[in-house]
């Protein structure tokens, strides 16, 4: 085993386990509130009678959505993950890999990180009459394409990053031998990529599952997302904190499972032990 | 009051409305007479009462009502859009206080009058300050002359004193009249940390801290402009009489306020009742949270009070009101159903069960009458004395504009990063500036020294 | 080597379309807003032309300055933080064997949580009376800190709050970007006889420098765009101490509905971090951001 730094093991796992928990206890924390009454919550009591009361509220409660905003975030955050990452992967594939100009590169991606430094509210307004003329307002389709869009800049810089690992040889000789490209991206390029491929996929996940002021100005109740359904508890002047952490705790659980998956994708270095 | 007792009178409550909806669905069929209409609506306290009266009228009627509930800081963002497309997807809009001048002035609404020549606010529903109706060639709310009633008031959300019962009894005082009397109340319970004199919400937000103030500027003869109604845009943030307003908001946070006022919420404030760590708090009202032992550690302990008044103005409250208003974008058989509807919602038995379901009501009957007498519903009396007080604080649609200078030069002096008078003296200019680029005449005092 | 044609056009094509029908029209019509003031009257937008008078507005904003001071000062000091964390977790994750998918997971968890949520929370644990952190501190026999009221600390406290939310970002890239690192070249350097630290700075920064750069690109737009965590902690105050540009921008454009001004706002905005970002891509590498 290669070692980098001059700290054992065992303080390394000391170290880590540290951060781990300054991590977790934030989030332990919401996990807990949500089992606790608003009056506890609010005085800090570490010993309480946990209630279900805050889970019955959001998942059966007469004024809260949030199965359907489940629902509606899981097909509109699935949907635009996939689309991005198919649509930036091919992209980045070809401008570097495709002999593109170099004003053709410059181009697209200084335009894609223009694009990523527009403050979302400004944008929300334009979407809005543009999506409501071709009839896409408040439907799955119209959110879909926004969130596809506000994440092709991230996911198009960071593909391109991994997809310069690939050697050129590698294409190129697959290439000769008379591939064509969706064979060398198949077997040559995705491979080499997958690590990449899963982290970007995961924040663009993330940033889909999450995201507020567009999603508000293209949904109506029935396609509204989670983020909504938990925007909801922060009213007017009160914030029921203990349903807003049980709605949360739901929230986070598919984004966790998904990302357990995903780590599968990642852990490549596991097996060929790069920096073990 | 007990969880008992609460529970028990919700089950009559349920028992009623059932007992309504299968009288009306003996006696007749229920058909639907009107269009299906959408309310577009924020999610708040007082949501949950609007939606079971909404279920009784659905009930009642055989009509269909759907809900948009959106979070309140999205309510504004969808009710633009809606009004300026080309057809809104919302029959009725749910507008705050804050924010429906620029509804008005902007030409989105439609008069309720001109949808129906026959349509009235009900003797019994407050007008809130006039605020129902709007005056299109002078451009102000009025209900005289060319006045037009364009909203029905669906929630009469003002600033209301709250104060601790209990501690009241313990310690014989009697409820304040006047700042002075609170000052002295609140010298006598106040404990810190155990308990503060008073909690103040002087953080700096959309609407935050300048609406805690208006009671305490407003009752010493102060203001930011002179009168708005009357077209009168004098700058008066820098009156003496606002000085003295904001000297008694000063003086009760740092002697008897929460150690870090400006840095609170109106939910910090509601809070600190809450747990009993305040004796007074000035707020908008939540019916039954301070009763609800799940929200609360002082059930049964809290009672409510019209803000007071100083030695020489009468007291004085802002309104935050919300109203309903139909925008002229829909087309008339969704005009006519929304129309169905705040008749009905109008109605003794409408606003009567709306207090039941938890919210407070708009309709004065109501307010004043036998309910009012009930421990449950205390907090009617105080509403009801409050309320003809109440006044708008903006009719302009620069509103906002404004209230970013407020709300920062209010909360600086508040925090102590900038002294009082100067604090004034700036807010006045940066207003002055806003004002005259849109166009007003707005002329300044002479700076506060 | 020259690959057929048809394949080079299908696999950029769907990039540039929805670049061409998404982005191009709302960003033509933020820079048309920027030149006008648009009023509403009788249900009509009326755009008045104004020239640059929105642009020149713009020095004199009290909440524009503070909302530029404040989010520079903000967005370096945290992405600093959350670079090196995020590095450094990831390189400590990756040189251990057992527990490792456990730390992975647990360190990637803060990005999960929805902004408004980490600001609604993290504001009861900073609670003067109740929070946690007070609790401990008197705990411990301390006096009670005003996290957020205190205008001297609250800026401090909003970047640890976004520090604990964001460093999961650098760290996933990291980590992601290490384990794509060839192995083979480590085997020769340690062949060579190069120390740890050798092998660090002349061989796995170098090699990760496009991947950090682009995380630090994109970590540092984020941080630019913080709006919703902040929303409920502070709401920009106490004074303009937190006054963070979104807020300001939000509130011109669409509280006040000045899309003109708010529309200058935000292309200055962009201006401002494109140089910060060009500057700090110029410092860390010669080759720029495309190298």
């Amino acid at each position: 085993m290669t070692e980098y730094t001059r700290t054992g093991p065992l303080l390394r796992h000391a170290v880590l386990i540290g951060f781990a928990l300054v991590v977790l206890f934030p989030f332990a924390w919401i996990v807990m509130a949500s089992f606790k009454t608003q009056i506890a919550l609010l005085m800090g009591q570490w010993r309480f009678e946990p209630t279900l009361f805050s889970y019955d509220s959001v998942i059966n409660g007469k004024t809260s959505d949030f199965v359907t905003n489940f629902k509606n975030s899981s097909i509109i955050a699935i949907s635009s993950t996939s689309i991005v990452l198919t649509v930036a992967t091919l992209a980045a594939f070809s401008l570097y890999r495709l002999q593109w100009a170099d004003w053709v590169l410059r181009v697209l991606l200084a335009w894609s990180v223009i694009f990523h430094m527009v403050p979302p509210i400004t944008l929300a307004g334009a979407w809005y009459t543009m999506f409501r003329s071709v009839g896409l307002d408040n439907t799955y389709a119209g959110i879909i394409l926004a969130h596809t869009t506000i994440n092709l800049p991230m996911a198009l810089w960071m593909m391109g990053v991994f997809i310069r690992d690939v050697p050129k040889e590698l294409v190129e000789a697959a290439q000769i031998d008379g591939a064509k490209t969706p064979k060398v991206l198949r077997y040559v390029v995705i491979p080499i990529v997958r690590p990449g491929l899963a982290a970007t996929g995961i924040l663009c996940f993330i940033f889909s599952w999450n995201e507020f002021p567009v999603a508000l100005t293209l949904s109506q109740r029935a396609t509204a997302t989670v983020p909504l359904g938990i925007g909801k508890y922060a009213q007017e002047n009160t914030i029921a904190y203990t349903e807003m952490a049980a709605a949360s705790t739901l929230s986070i659980v598919p984004a966790f499972i998904l990302l357990i998956v995903a780590q599968r994708f990642i852990v490549r270095g596991l097996t060929s032990g790069a920096v073990k | 009051m007990t969880k008992k007792h609460l529970l028990g009178e919700r089950l009559r409550f349920a028992s009623l409305l059932a007992g309504t909806a299968m009288a009306a669905a003996l006696a007749a069929p229920v058909l639907a007479e009107e269009a299906p209409i959408t309310i577009v609506i924020n999610q708040s306290p007082w949501f949950p009462g609007f939606q079971s009266v909404v279920e009784l009228y659905e009930e009642t009627t055989g009509n269909t009502v759907e809900l948009d509930v959106n979070p309140f800081a999205g309510s504004l963002e969808k009710q633009r859009t809606a009004v300026r497309t080309d057809e809104s997807p919302f029959d009725l809009l749910i507008m705050n206080a804050g924010f429906f001048v620029e509804f008005y002035k902007g030409g989105f609404m439609d008069a309720l009058t001109d949808i129906d020549p026959e349509f009235k606010l009900s003797d019994e529903i407050y007008d809130f300050d006039e605020s129902v109706c709007w005056d299109a060639t002078a451009e102000t709310v009025t209900c005289g002359g060319d006045g037009k009633l364009t909203a029905i008031p669906v929630n009469p959300n003002i600033l209301i004193m709250h104060y601790r019962a209990d501690l009241y009894e313990e310690n014989g005082l009697e409820v304040p009249k006047t700042w002075d009397e609170l000052m002295a109340n609140a010298q006598v319970l106040n404990d810190q940390p155990k308990i503060y004199g008073i909690s103040q919400r002087g953080q700096r937000g959309a609407f935050d801290v300048t609406y805690d103030v208006f009671p305490y500027i407003w009752s010493h003869g102060g203001g930011i402009f002179k009168d708005q109604k009357a077209g009168d845009f004098t700058i008066t943030i820098n009156s003496p009489e606002t000085l003295a307003g904001m000297e008694t908001y000063l003086k009760l946070a740092s002697e008897v306020g929460h150690p870090s006022t400006a840095g609170q919420t109106q939910t910090n404030v509601i809070q600190n009742m809450a747990t009993g760590k305040a004796a007074h708090i000035q707020s908008v009202l939540a019916p039954g949270l301070f009763d609800d032992p799940n929200q609360s550690a002082v059930v049964g302990n809290v009672n409510y009070a019209a803000t007071p008044a100083s030695k020489d103005f009468p007291a004085a409250t802002p309104l935050g009101h919300w109203l309903a208003g139909v925008p002229k974008n829909v087309p008339d058989d969704r005009k006519a159903a929304a129309l169905a509807f705040l008749t009905w919602f109008q109605t003794p038995e409408a606003q009567e069960a709306y207090a039941r379901a938890g919210s407070a009501p708009v309709s004065r009957a109501v307010m004043e009458g036998p309910m009012s007498e009930t421990e449950e519903f205390r907090w009617m009396k105080a509403l009801s004395e409050a309320i003809p007080t109440a006044g708008l604080t903006f009719l302009i649609p620069e509103a906002s504009q404004v209230l970013a200078v407020t709300e920062l030069r209010f909360n600086e002096a508040i925090g102590g990063q900038l002294e009082l008078k100067e604090a004034l003296n700036t807010a006045a200019k940066e207003i002055a500036k806003i004002m005259t680029d849109a166009g007003y005449d707005a002329p300044m005092l002479d700076e506060l020294k | 080597m020259k690959s057929d044609n048809f394949w080079r056009y299908a696999t950029l094509a769907p990039a540039v379309i929805l670049f061409v029908l998404l982005t191009i029209l709302p960003l033509f019509n933020l820079l048309a807003l920027s030149f006008h003031d648009v009023e509403w009257l009788n249900r009509e937008a009326v755009w008045e032309w104004v020239g640059a008078r929105n642009y020149a507005r713009l020095p004199e904003d009290t909440l524009f300055n503070a909302g530029i001071l404040n989010t520079i000062i903000f967005a370096v000091l945290a992405v600093a933080f959350q670079m090196v964390l995020g590095f450094w977790l990831a390189l400590m994750t990756t040189r251990v064997t057992r527990l490792r998918v456990f730390y992975r997971a647990v360190f990637i968890l803060p990005i999960l949580v929805p902004g408004i949520i980490i600001g609604a929370i993290w504001k009861l644990m900073y609670s003067y009376d109740f929070g946690v952190i007070n609790q401990t501190i008197m705990f411990l026999g301390g006096n009670p800190v005003d996290w957020l009221g205190n205008p001297n600390l609250s800026l401090m406290s909003v970047i640890i709050v976004d520090v604990w939310h964001w460093t999961p970002f650098c760290f996933l890239l990291m980590l992601a970007s290490l384990e794509s690192l060839p192995t083979d070249i480590f085997e020769a350097a340690e062949i060579d006889g190069a120390t740890k630290g050798q092998v660090l700075r002349h061989i796995i920064l170098p090699l990760m420098m496009p991947a950090i750069i682009v995380t630090f690109i994109f970590r540092m737009i984020l941080a630019f765009k913080v709006f919703d965590e902040i929303y409920l902690l502070t709401g920009g105050g106490p004074g303009t101490s937190t006054e963070v540009i979104s807020f300001t921008i939000y509130r011109r454009f669409f509280t006040e509905d000045q899309s003109g001004y708010g529309s200058a706002m935000s292309l200055a905005t962009i201006a401002v971090i494109a140089t910060l970002i060009i500057l700090a891509s110029r410092f860390a590498t010669k080759k720029g951001p495309e190298a």
